[in-house]
């Protein structure tokens, strides 16, 4: 019972202390621009459909279960002000960086796992090269960046797939639908949103280029590498999902408070 | 029939702890958020219970718990079948006359059909629970007032759509999976391939089927 328990431990301590590392490069001796540049071509490339299919799903879904709840109130006026409040603020960045993970995170922990499997990492070591400067750095940032506008994009895409299921499925039309979303979704609604695509990144980033650069032992090491990447960055971000919550909440109070 | 049990075991006891963890968080989180809604359109927190239960049930509980199945099923699932079929044991079953399909897919399919069936029971059941004890700690209200308000909302048979969704995304990840296994090429790269590509496609399909079955169910309420 105690021992799958301390593994988890070690593995988020590992991987804050692989963070540390990677900061600290990043201070030190940072990479060029082009290699980050590079990096987040590739992801943003790779990942644009996904981000955006699944954004447009999202944002449909979420107005097809608010238009029952508001119906029933008579409310209907508000759906596009409420769906778009909780896509952006809460369901929208979650869902939206499951897939992610699934996408950018698994790709990347198998292609470093596999360098690492067979010595390539090893190898630039031995040039005289710093494999986390050259390799890791470039990634984690490009991930970062990426991912972050990634986020952004599925959310405004959410916002389109939510007004083309509100003029098909509860019959109002998008100028309706516009017209209510600045009554309901303030400035800091986005802000929170945007702040909780921040974090995800950062989370994203963080454990697949972690995984990947620690995985032994063989192809079996590489899936293994890629199914925990996976599993420990969706705990993550439910996790930090809470924690950027409950933060928002507090700094709303204290601004409440303040005014 | 055995094989379905082991097969079971490995996708419902095996991913409970994490899904459950997962759930609880995000209950957490629905509560917050909707009493932050709440306190901007009606100024109270009268309503809470019911839009985050319903919220819950009809959207939360089902699908996280199956994005996070994906990634540990799934993943695993695609790894397996592929690595079989790369050491050509996939081949090896067919010399002996025995039918890969029915061998390896069928068990699978069966067990993750009824493990994301119970899976989402447990998950919703568990994350409703979480809702309440925080609702009783942060905006105190006493367990009775919860249920009371949440019932005017919630009926029994969202639990049974809930479920349903459940099932069907259960049987997402296997098909998916092992498609992809089976068409597996050679190397530790295809694996690595078929292993990303399953869980991408099937997040997605689960996110699509998700909308299919919520428009699908709308017009049974």
């Amino acid at each position: 019972m105690l021992k799958p328990l301390l593994n988890v431990i070690d593995d988020i301590g590992e991987c804050l202390i692989f963070l540390r590392l990677i900061l600290r490069t990043a201070y030190r001796s940072p990479c060029t621009w082009e290699s980050i540049c590079e990096q987040t071509w590739k992801v943003s490339v790779q990942s644009t459909p996904t981000t955006a299919l699944a954004g447009f799903f999202v944002g449909a879904i979420m107005t097809v279960q608010f238009t029952m709840q508001t119906k029933a109130f008579g409310a209907l006026g508000y759906l596009g002000g409420l769906s778009t409040s909780a896509t952006v603020r809460e369901v929208g960045p979650l869902l939206i960086a499951f897939l992610l993970s699934g996408k950018v995170g698994a790709y990347t922990s198998a292609e470093l796992g596999t360098m690492r499997v067979t010595e390539q990492i090893d190898a630039i070591r031995c040039l005289g090269a710093n494999p986390i400067q050259e390799i890791i750095l470039p990634r984690f940032l490009g991930i970062v960046i990426s991912s972050f506008f990634l986020l952004a994009a599925g959310l405004i895409m959410s916002i389109f797939g939510g007004m083309l299921m509100g003029s098909v499925f509860s019959g109002i039309n998008p100028e309706e639908y516009v017209r209510h979303i600045p009554t309901i979704v303030t400035q800091f609604s986005i802000g929170n949103g945007l702040f909780k695509c921040l974090v995800f990144a950062l989370i994203l980033a963080s454990v697949c280029t972690y995984k990947g650069y620690s995985a032994t032992g063989g192809a079996k090491g590489v899936g293994r590498a890629v199914v925990g990447t996976a599993v420990m960055t969706m705990v993550g971000i439910v996790v930090f999902d809470w924690f950027t919550s409950l933060l928002s909440e507090t700094a709303l109070n204290l601004f409440r408070e303040g005014v | 029939m055995k094989d379905i049990f082991v097969q079971l075991e490995f996708v419902t006891w095996q991913s409970l702890p994490v899904i459950l963890f997962c759930v609880c968080f995000a209950a957490v989180v629905t509560i917050i958020e909707s009493s932050f809604h709440m306190k901007l359109v009606v100024q109270n927190d009268a309503l809470v219970p019911g839009f985050a239960a319903l919220l819950i049930l009809r959207e939360l509980g089902a699908v996280v718990s199956a994005l996070l199945l994906t990634s540990r099923v799934g993943a695993g699932l695609a790894a397996e079948v592929g690595s079989m079929k790369i050491t050509e044991q996939i081949e090896a079953l067919k010399m002996l006359g025995i039918d890969p399909v029915r061998f390896l897919v069928v068990p699978r399919f069966v067990a993750c059909v009824i493990g994301g069936f119970l899976l989402s029971l447990i998950a919703n059941l568990v994350c409703l629970y979480c809702a309440m004890l925080v609702s009783e700690a942060k905006l105190s209200y006493s367990s009775g007032a919860f249920i009371t308000s949440m019932r005017a909302f919630v009926t029994f048979q969202d639990l049974v759509f809930a479920c349903l969704k459940g099932a069907c995304f259960g049987a997402v990840i296997p098909l998916v999976s092992c498609y992809f296994g089976f068409r597996c090429k050679s190397g530790a790269e295809g694996v690595g391939l078929a292993t990303t590509n399953s869980v991408v496609v099937s997040s997605v399909l689960i996110i699509v089927l998700d909308f299919v079955l919520t428009f699908l169910f709308s017009h049974f309420y």
